[in-house]
């Protein structure tokens, strides 16, 4: 396909995946006269598309990065950068996933994934067709008029997916998402991002303290060292895609995972 | 694609009907215990057989019917409706006053601290004092009309409704607060629909403990310095030995204070679907 050709079928920019970009970046807290050096001198370059999983011990400045990347926290030097654009603040083009589902509870499931759209003043009985086919996918259909607190751990999770997926991420950032979730909901929860991750290929920045994890789930993974947080290194798993819970058991996997344990405890 | 137990509509639809038959029960129950404590009543009244120390249950009911339309004391008296209603009206327009102060006080010094740091002692020093300790205050400053009952409730509601409503914005998450960001809502639109409507169950809950004080003030500033209400209606009745109607009056503030309460959990239902259990 030739440039010129590329350019007329080009999509509209707001599907596609945006590529992001950390340039020596730093985040010093201070906190009664005492200061705490979360960051220091981070780069990162996270292709369009890709799944970058960031390991490091606690208090590594994982969640602190991310923060910086969605807007919440603003980095004291250096560049961040998605698709080409300084990040100034909080977005729907960066869809937030946390550590817990943080659903608003006076909100149905249908509700709570309305509300960026409404927020926003985009409600059109499309974006309402798309939200009952988003909560079809992610298996609430029959729960869309329930409330949070009616939900398992795990439905919460899927609906806090709907909320942010049907504001079109370009990328998505996610905290330690399923961190507290009991193993067998955790394993259905890393199947169902890995199927939805096949279909949509947003890019991805998956927190995690969990080897196996970030090891079953990225293309790469990103391992920072402990306090102040620095790239240690990064390692690039090449195991073949699409990926299943029971590739957790091959050579290749274990592999893999024990050069990122070897870097993290190196 | 379901990791859950296979999900249906069925499934919230049977978990309501529980609730529902749950309620029942309760209600069922709880008339039961009622009528148990009647019934007590009623063994004793026989047993005492005094009516001025305590009258049966049919002769305060009887006297409960008779008062209502008829005044006492005969002279210069109202009737039982009246005094519920002076009462009421002088909760109401206190609790509402002190109500909506403490709403925006509370989301004042929740949102700028200089508010914060100066009203946090005043209110802090306010709290543990018994409104009550006020009356004769009051009394000078406002006589013995509406307004000094009304200044009544409202320094007992203020800062029970202020602490509540800065207690509960303080505790919504910033997750919250993060996630509506994130969602592309502005910070005014995150203001109203997140961190208000977070901390509307909270602000409700306080509201409830606001309006049992009110009941405990209202009757206590009747009974000092008042020409109606249903304290002055008891005390009077008390002054002459007529027992039924004292228990009247009381049997009123009872369904009175029990109404108001129902009233406002049934907000608390409206504005938060946890609650509705």
């Amino acid at each position: 396909m030739t440039e010129r050709s590329a350019q007329v079928v080009e999509e509209p920019v707001a599907d596609k995946p945006a590529a992001v970009r950390l340039r020596d970046v730093g985040k010093t807290f201070r906190k009664r006269r005492r200061e705490t050096t979360a960051l220091e001198g981070v780069s990162l370059d996270i292709a369009a598309g890709e799944f970058l999983c960031l390991v490091g011990p606690s208090g590594c400045g994982k969640s602190t990065l991310l923060s910086i990347l969605a807007g919440f926290t603003e980095a004291d030097t250096g560049e961040v950068l998605v698709d080409g654009r300084p990040v100034t603040g909080p977005g729907p083009d960066r869809g937030v996933l946390f550590q817990t589902p943080t659903l608003f509870p006076w909100l149905t499931t249908r509700q709570n994934v309305l509300y960026g759209p409404r927020a926003r003043r985009a409600l059109t009985p499309d974006v309402r067709e798309e939200a009952a086919e988003l909560l079809e996918t992610v298996g609430l259909a029959e729960f869309a008029d329930a409330y949070p607190h009616e939900l398992s751990g795990g439905m919460r999770h899927r609906a806090a997916f709907a909320r942010v997926l049907i504001n079109h991420p370009r990328v998505l950032l996610m905290d330690e998402p399923f961190g507290a979730l009991d193993a067998i909901t955790r394993a259905g929860m890393q199947r169902f991002l890995l199927e939805l991750w096949q279909r949509r290929r947003t890019t991805i920045v998956f927190v995690t303290h969990d080897v196996e994890e970030a090891t079953l789930l990225g293309d790469r993974v990103s391992v920072l060292s402990g306090r102040p947080g620095r790239t240690k290194a990064v390692v690039d798993i090449d195991l073949p895609r699409p990926r299943t819970y029971d590739d957790t058991e091959t050579l290749a996997f274990v592999t893999a995972k024990r050069r990122i344990r070897e870097v993290l405890e190196r | 694609m379901s990791l859950d137990t296979a999900p249906s509509r069925t499934v919230t639809a049977v978990r309501r009907r529980e609730r529902r038959q749950r309620s029942w029960r309760r209600l069922f129950v709880g008339t039961a215990a009622l009528a148990a404590a009647l019934a007590v009543w009623e063994v004793a009244a026989y047993a005492v057989h005094d009516a001025v120390t305590l009258p049966t249950v049919q002769e305060t009911v009887r006297q409960l019917v008779h008062y209502l339309a008829a005044p006492y004391p005969q002279v210069q008296g109202k009737t039982l409706v009246t005094d519920a209603l002076i009462s009421t009206g002088r909760i109401l327009a206190g609790f509402a006053l002190g109500t909506v102060t403490g709403l925006v006080l509370g989301a004042a010094m929740a949102g700028v601290r200089v508010i914060r740091e100066l009203a946090d002692p005043i209110v802090g020093v306010m709290r543990p004092l018994p409104p009550i300790a006020f009356i004769p205050l009051l009394v000078v400053w406002f006589g013995i009309g509406e307004a000094s009952k009304i200044a009544l409730i409202f320094f007992g509601v203020l800062p029970v409704v202020t602490i509540a409503t800065l207690g509960a914005l303080d505790a919504v998450p910033d997750e919250f607060t993060h996630a509506s960001r994130s969602l592309g809502a502005s910070s005014f639109h995150t203001m109203l629909h997140v961190r208000l409507r977070a901390a509307v169950p909270g602000v409700v809950t306080g509201m409830r403990i606001a309006m049992g004080g009110a009941w405990t003030s209202i009757v206590a500033a009747e009974m000092i310095a008042a020409t109606g209400g249903v304290g002055f209606l008891i005390l009077q009745a008390g002054n002459y030995l007529q027992t039924p109607l004292i228990f009247s009056g009381i049997a009123v503030i009872a369904v009175l204070g029990f109404t108001f309460d129902g009233l406002l959990r049934l907000l608390l239902r409206a504005v938060d679907p946890t609650a509705r259990r």
